[in-house]
């Protein structure tokens, strides 16, 4: 058992290249992710995103091909010395394509949900209760009795997403979860992490929105060049000058503050905000309206 | 409920026998059908058996309509050849030609004919009056290992997971010009740049899925659970031993001479 002020995700030096691969997608890199923590990893496309999230998931290197070195440890434990079963106990692992995560051997989204429970024995009564709680945080319930494959993009996506939370894992890592959803389906899902997190769930999402980020995360991971570049609250790393030449989003906020700046709507001084709250703030003082 | 079978959802008693007792039932009369050699004995249980299930199921319609789609050609060409061009026919009842209506062919054609129509008919109303999904919980429960449930359900879902990809294609082709047109011919090699894209999308999809059922723990115990729990009733397990024994009794029967 780990000690209380152990990282609930610890990565040291944790380097990884794909078979026949001419450079590490991973290299060296470095991440302490606290328990009940909500955190973004941000970075270009390519810059190993995805790569980070199996690691931490431990599919790198149980179910992956190539050269490993370093150590990925989640509440303490090595998953690599482990099994993949282990692993995936400790950690959930939403992959980026809901339609590969969908077993396709259930004929409706209830037996969907409830497949991950069966598999772990659940019995019935206890998989019933959280089909149903699931479904109804995810607003599912009018898609119980439908077929997993005559659902929307976004719809698959959410039901991929509950078919995990479903599953209680202490870690929940998800890669690019809202790509497919409208804007209200994302709220959704950000809310259902919220509460997650609050119950003490370890969440690492894997997003470009920042804004959602700055929003929802405790803190937010930069990945460049196969490196952990900056890590740190949103409002530190969503303001540092470096970001755009990461290849990350700045939020549309700071982009309108940006330009309200070099317009002389705001001093230059002054930090440039990121949420709406913080631009809210920043125009009122400027403007000398009570705030 | 949207499905990929033929499956019909109805409120009806043949709905709600445990799957397993009707296929072990759809077994024993294909067995019998094919043992006996008599024709009159696998239209005797169309008859008897097979229709009435339908009419109790409420499929009848689909039945018939499935039965003049894809069976009545098949008993059509079958009656023309075998009666016609017999090759050991000798009793002939009518000529043309070549063609010789003989009593042996006509007797091979029946004999084959009603033996196909109970199988096929047999097998659709089995189809039709279960839910795949509880078929292979019913399996499940009766021990089978549920990789091989997981096998045969994905490939009753292939088709639609199939259908979803082939449309994303054809369409990102399309919006890049792909012109489905023209005549059959034109249309089909029109069709052909969609293969490359759907088999190798399909074959890397593999690697991602198993990921995924990695993370959802397929296989992780040898006992899963299951949500849907599918009533097998002391009436039910009786009835399916006697109906698998009378089967293999016929077929003893049948082996040592009884019934010739």
């Amino acid at each position: 058992m780990a000690n209380a002020n152990a990282p609930m995700i610890e990565l040291s030096g944790v380097g990884f290249a794909y078979e026949d691969a001419e450079r590490f997608t991973l290299a060296n890199l470095d991440l302490r992710i606290d328990a009940g923590t909500v955190t973004g990893i941000v970075g270009a496309s390519g810059a190993g995103k995805t790569t980070l999230a199996k690691t931490i998931a431990g599919f790198i290197p149980l179910n992956e091909g190539g050269t490993y070195r370093g150590a990925a440890s989640v509440a303490g434990r090595v998953l690599a010395e482990g099994t993949l079963s282990e692993a995936a106990a400790a950690v959930g692992l939403v992959t980026q394509n809901p339609f590969n995560q969908i077993s396709g051997a259930r004929f409706t989204v209830r037996e969907e949900l409830a497949f991950g429970l069966e598999n772990r024995s659940v019995p019935r009564d206890e998989m019933e209760r959280r089909v149903d709680e699931v479904a109804a945080r995810l607003r599912l319930e009018p898609l119980l009795d439908r077929s997993p494959y005559a659902l929307s993009g976004g719809q698959m996506q959410l039901v991929a997403i509950a078919s995990m939370v479903i599953m209680q894992p202490p870690v929940l890592v998800m890669d690019e979860p809202t790509s497919q959803l409208d804007p209200a389906g994302t709220r959704l899902v950000y809310d259902v992490l919220s509460t997650l997190s609050d119950g003490g769930t370890t969440v690492v999402i894997i997003e470009h929105k920042t804004e959602l980020l700055h929003e929802h995360c405790d803190s937010i991971a930069v990945l460049a060049g196969g490196l952990i570049v900056q890590h740190g609250t949103p409002g530190a790393v969503l303001a540092d000058d470096r970001l755009t030449s990461w290849g990350v989003g700045e939020t549309r906020v700071t982009t309108a503050a940006r330009l309200a700046r070099e317009r002389g709507l705001l001093p230059v001084e002054r930090a440039l905000p990121i949420g709406v709250d913080d631009a809210v703030e920043a125009f009122s003082t400027q403007t000398g309206a009570a705030s | 409920m949207t499905t990929t079978t033929l499956y019909l959802e109805r409120t009806s008693a043949l709905h709600r026998l445990n799957p397993v007792t009707k296929l072990v039932a759809l077994l024993s009369i294909i067995l019998a059908v094919f043992a006996v050699p008599h024709w009159w004995i696998p239209l005797g249980i169309v008859a008897v058996v097979i229709v009435p299930a339908a009419v109790l199921g409420r499929v009848g319609g689909r039945l018939l309509r499935l039965f003049l789609i894809l069976l009545l050609p098949l008993l059509v060409v079958l009656f023309l050849i075998q009666g016609l061009f017999y090759p050991d026919g000798s009793t002939v009842l009518w000529e043309w030609g070549l063609a010789q209506l003989t009593t042996e062919g006509l007797l091979f054609a029946i004999t084959i004919g009603s033996r196909l129509t109970a199988l096929v008919l047999g097998s659709l109303v089995f189809v039709l009056t279960t839910d795949p999904a509880r078929l292979m919980s019913a399996l499940t429960q009766v021990g089978m290992s549920p990789k091989i449930a997981y096998v045969i359900s994905a490939s009753l879902q292939i088709i639609p997971a199939f259908q979803a990809r082939a449309q994303s294609i054809l369409l990102a082709q399309q919006a890049r010009g792909l012109a489905i047109v023209g005549s059959p011919l034109k249309r089909a090699r029109a069709l052909l740049p969609l293969l490359g894209p759907l088999i190798l999308g399909m074959i890397t999809d593999v690697d991602e899925r198993s990921t995924a059922m990695e993370a959802r723990a397929f296989g992780a115990t040898p006992k899963p659970t299951s949500l849907i729990i599918v009533p097998d009733p002391v009436g039910e397990r009786v009835a399916r031993w006697l109906m698998f024994l009378s089967a293999i009794a016929v077929v003893v029967l049948v082996v040592v001479g009884v019934i010739a």
